[in-house]
């Protein structure tokens, strides 16, 4: 597969992946300049709307862009692509300002059922790794499975957090998990391996809004602590940006 | 005239249609119907566009009765179809008289039928789609006494006249087989998997029960990474092929999760992705290697049959008068001349 390199952007590849979609991967050392880059080029997918094109999903250094191979073909999208990048070479990413997410947690107990196993494998308190989570803002890198979960760079714990061994068949809406150097908020009860440390009280999914999570990639998002008594307080509210 | 359909053996049965297919960019799986060729000629047989909502039932036997006069059209799995205790046939314009009842029975030489009824059936959407999704709970999944509503009533038809052989116009119906043959192209990680990657097209796999709309398992020989670096989360495609543990192959299919961190090995044709939807635990697959394409090309056949099957459906159901007022009888050859 050639390279596409272009002095504004990373060099780029495509890879096929089957009949009905490409992989697009930037791949230079500058993580952020790969990201940046497949999410502005699935924007300009998205807003071009091409024929048979269904979307692209963007995550850190890639893009899936799924297509109807009976409207199109691998060989048209892979050149649509390189036409959005030239494109993109020309005018930029677009630039838009984050919104931000305030999201309170219970952390621990019940809510958190994985926060001292987390502490004891980093060697820090409990009030330790809780100051640790909620000391920063989050980008939310990508929407990942299930359902539209905010993806984000973990906390600043000095180790990465292993998954467990037994995945848990479900883990409850809101819960507030760790894994490897990431940040995750579960939308909805799905399966799950990662460390669940807390839980928002806050409804994050609306099946009947559109979009169905309130946050894009790109925008911002802090913990704040609660005590287990204003669950209920909280409970049933929407997530919704500060500002 | 709206009447509906009243569930009375549920089954494993949902209403869907063709996917979501702007569900991946929200990080919703597309899903709808497995088995998409045959849904779409369930759809084109009962005279509806190829996306209509239909029902998608799964291995079990299923009943319903219809409170007005419907046509309807059964496809995908060979099975035992009864309309009123008449035994009828599949991959056929169906008539349906009020108070009758339908069934479906031994399902058995694949896994997932689909029923198409003319004027399609009333389902709630989510994204464009109808298509139930398990992760958000969104969806309508049929239980004992579960009303569908239909929009059109169709008049009971003669029976000789379905005795034209449409189908040898052109659709060839699928083959269900208990060992299946499954094209697949390279993935784009194949390389991580060295010269392990061929044992995908020299061991026979066994499908195993563990298997369901969001991937297949399949027992036997497996190709092993050779790399061990970390894998960034990525959009996965439908059809990939994923070695995640030691003990089987993974095959996603429609309701897969749109990210994961495993490398893609090979990735399944969207052709052949509906021979894996109809295949049942025990049943035995070999992969065989293709291009983008030539799986492209088979994709567009299938297609194209489908459109010469819309079309003969088009003219037979306009001398029938069915699907809109009767016009007077078209100049096409006659079927199966």
């Amino acid at each position: 597969m050639p390279a596409v390199s272009t002095p504004a952007l990373p060099p780029v590849e495509v890879f096929e992946s089957g009949d009905a979609a490409l992989r697009v991967v930037a791949s230079s050392a500058d993580r952020e300049a790969n990201w940046a880059t497949v999410h502005a080029l699935a924007e300009w997918l998205d807003a071009a709307g091409a024929d048979g094109v269904h979307g692209a999903v963007p995550t850190y250094d890639s893009l899936l862009v799924e297509f109807d191979p009976g409207v199109t073909s691998a060989r048209q999208v892979r050149a649509f692509v390189l036409l959005g990048l030239r494109q993109l070479e020309f005018t930029g990413a677009p630039a838009r300002a984050p919104r931000e997410f305030s999201v309170p947690v219970v952390y621990g107990g019940e809510y958190g059922p994985d926060l001292e196993r987390v502490a004891e494998q980093q060697q820090l308190s409990v009030e330790e790794i809780i100051t640790l989570h909620t000391a920063k803002s989050y980008v939310i890198r990508c929407l990942g499975a299930p359902a539209g979960s905010p993806m984000m760079d973990g906390p600043d714990f000095p180790l990465p957090v292993p998954r467990l061994k037994d995945p848990r068949l479900s883990v409850p809406a809101g819960a507030v998990s760790v894994a490897g150097r990431q940040a995750v908020i579960a939308p909805a009860a799905a399966p799950g391996g990662w460390c669940v440390i807390g839980q928002t009280p806050l409804t994050v999914l609306d099946a009947a809004a559109e979009p169905l999570v309130p946050y894009v990639p790109g925008d911002v998002l802090r913990f704040h602590r609660i005590p287990p008594e204003d669950f209920a307080t909280y409970a049933g509210r929407k997530l919704e940006a500060a500002r | 005239m709206n009447g509906s359909l009243v569930i009375q053996q549920p089954g494993n049965s949902v209403v869907t249609d063709l996917g979501r297919f702007r569900g991946p960019r929200f990080g919703l799986p597309v899903n709808g119907a497995l088995d998409q060729f045959s849904a779409r000629a369930a759809n084109i047989l009962a005279g509806n566009a190829d996306n209509s909502p239909l029902l998608e039932i799964t291995a079990l036997d299923f009943r319903m009765r219809a409170t007005t006069d419907i046509l309807i059209a059964v496809t995908g799995t060979p099975l035992h179809l009864t309309v009123g205790g008449r035994e009828c046939q599949q991959w056929e314009p169906v008539s349906v008289r009020a108070g009758e009842t339908v069934a479906l029975r031994r399902l058995d030489g694949g896994l997932r039928a689909y029923v198409a009824v003319h004027g399609s059936v009333h389902a709630p959407v989510l994204l464009g789609s109808c298509a139930p999704d398990t992760v958000v709970g969104f969806g309508l999944r049929l239980t004992e006494g579960t009303e569908l509503r239909t929009f059109k009533s169709v008049p009971p038809i003669r029976q000789p006249y379905f005795d034209l052989p449409l189908f040898r116009l052109g659709l060839t119906r699928p083959e269900f087989h208990s060992t299946a043959v499954v094209d697949v192209t390279d993935g784009p990680d194949v390389d991580e998997f060295g010269g392990t990657a061929d044992l995908l097209y020299s061991t026979e796999y066994t499908v195993s029960g563990r298997s369901n709309h969001i991937g297949l398992r399949l027992g036997g020989a497996l190709p092993e990474r050779q790399s061990t670096a970390e894998v960034l989360s990525r959009g996965v495609p439908v059809g990939a092929i994923e070695v995640p543990s030691r003990e089987e192959l993974l095959v996603l299919h429609r309701g897969r999760g749109v990210t994961a961190g495993y490398p893609v090995l090979a990735v399944v044709t969207s052709r052949s992705l509906d021979v894996l939807a109809q295949a049942r635990p025990g049943h035995k697959i070999t992969f065989r290697k293709t291009t983008v394409p030539e799986a492209t090309a088979k994709h567009r056949a299938a297609l194209r049959e489908l459109e010469t099957l819309r079309s003969t459906v088009g003219t037979v159901f306009s001398l029938l008068g069915v699907g809109g007022p009767p016009g007077p009888p078209r100049l096409a050859p006659a079927a199966g001349s």
